[in-house]
C-alpha cells in the first residue's frame, strides 16, 4: 500500500489537555484495539500509537495538532476513532 | 486480564508505582505491590507470593517486575518453589516497564503481549 493511500487525519488536542499520563494511556489503549498500524505525529516527531512510552515522548501539549495515519484492514476506522477520541479528551482531576 | 506485580525493596516505591500504573491502566487491571520486608527495606518471599496470587485472580497470567538485583532473586526463589507457566518475571525498566505492561493489560493484551510490551520499554528513549 502506498503512503498516499493511507488514511490520515489531523486533529488538535483540546485546549486544556496535554498528551501526558492518563490521556496518553487512554489514547494508546484505544489504538491497541485496532489491527491497523497507527502512527501519531506532533511537529517533527512521530510515534507508534500503540507504544505508550513513545507517545509520552512526543511531549504534545494542549492545542497541538496531531497527525494520525494508519495502514491495515481497519485503518480508516482507526484514524476516525482515534481522532474522535483525541478531540474528546478531558483532563480529569487526580 | 493479565495481572501485574511490582516488587521493590521499598514499600513506598512499590505502592507509588502501583498507583501510577493503575491510574493509567484503568480500573480493571490487577496491579499488586510487593514492597519491603516487614517494616524495613528489603524483599520478602511471602509478600511476593501473596501479591502474585492476588494479581492472578483472572487466570490470564501474571507479569512480575522487580527493582534491583536481590528483588529478582526473591521472585526467582518464589517461582522456583512453586513454578507456574503463567507467571513471568520480566527484565524491564521498573517504572516504564510496569506502566507499559499495565496499559497493555488494560487493553486486553495476552500474557505474551504484555511481557513483550514491558521488555520493549527498555528501548524507548525518554528524551
Amino acid at each position: 500500500m502506498s503512503p498516499s493511500s493511507e488514511p490520515e487525519r489531523v486533529v488538535a488536542l483540546p485546549a486544556d489537555v496535554d498528551l501526558h499520563a492518563r490521556p496518553a494511556a487512554a489514547f494508546v489503549r484505544a489504538a491497541m484495539a485496532y489491527d491497523a498500524q497507527v502512527t501519531v505525529a506532533a511537529g517533527d516527531r512521530e510515534a507508534d500509537a500503540k507504544s505508550l512510552l513513545s507517545v509520552l515522548a512526543l511531549g504534545a501539549k494542549r492545542g497541538t495538532l496531531l497527525r494520525l495515519r494508519a495502514a491495515g484492514a481497519d485503518a480508516a476506522k482507526a484514524v476516525d476513532g482515534l481522532a474522535d477520541l483525541v478531540a474528546g479528551l478531558v483532563e480529569t482531576p487526580v | 486480564m493479565v495481572g501485574i506485580v511490582v516488587v521493590s525493596h521499598s514499600a513506598e516505591l512499590a505502592n507509588g508505582l502501583r498507583a501510577l500504573a493503575a491510574q493509567m491502566a484503568g480500573p480493571d487491571v490487577a496491579i499488586e505491590a510487593a514492597g519491603g520486608a516487614g517494616d524495613r527495606l528489603g524483599t520478602d518471599e511471602a509478600t511476593v507470593r501473596a501479591a502474585i496470587g492476588r494479581a492472578g485472580r483472572d487466570g490470564d497470567g501474571v507479569v512480575v517486575l522487580g527493582d534491583l538485583g536481590s528483588s529478582i532473586l526473591t521472585v526467582r526463589a518464589v517461582l522456583d518453589e512453586d513454578p507456574h507457566d503463567d507467571v513471568c518475571l520480566v527484565d524491564a525498566p521498573f517504572v516504564e516497564g510496569a506502566v507499559t505492561a499495565a496499559v497493555a493489560a488494560g487493553a486486553g493484551a495476552t500474557l505474551a503481549e504484555v511481557v513483550q510490551a514491558a521488555q520493549e520499554a527498555r528501548g524507548v528513549a525518554k528524551l
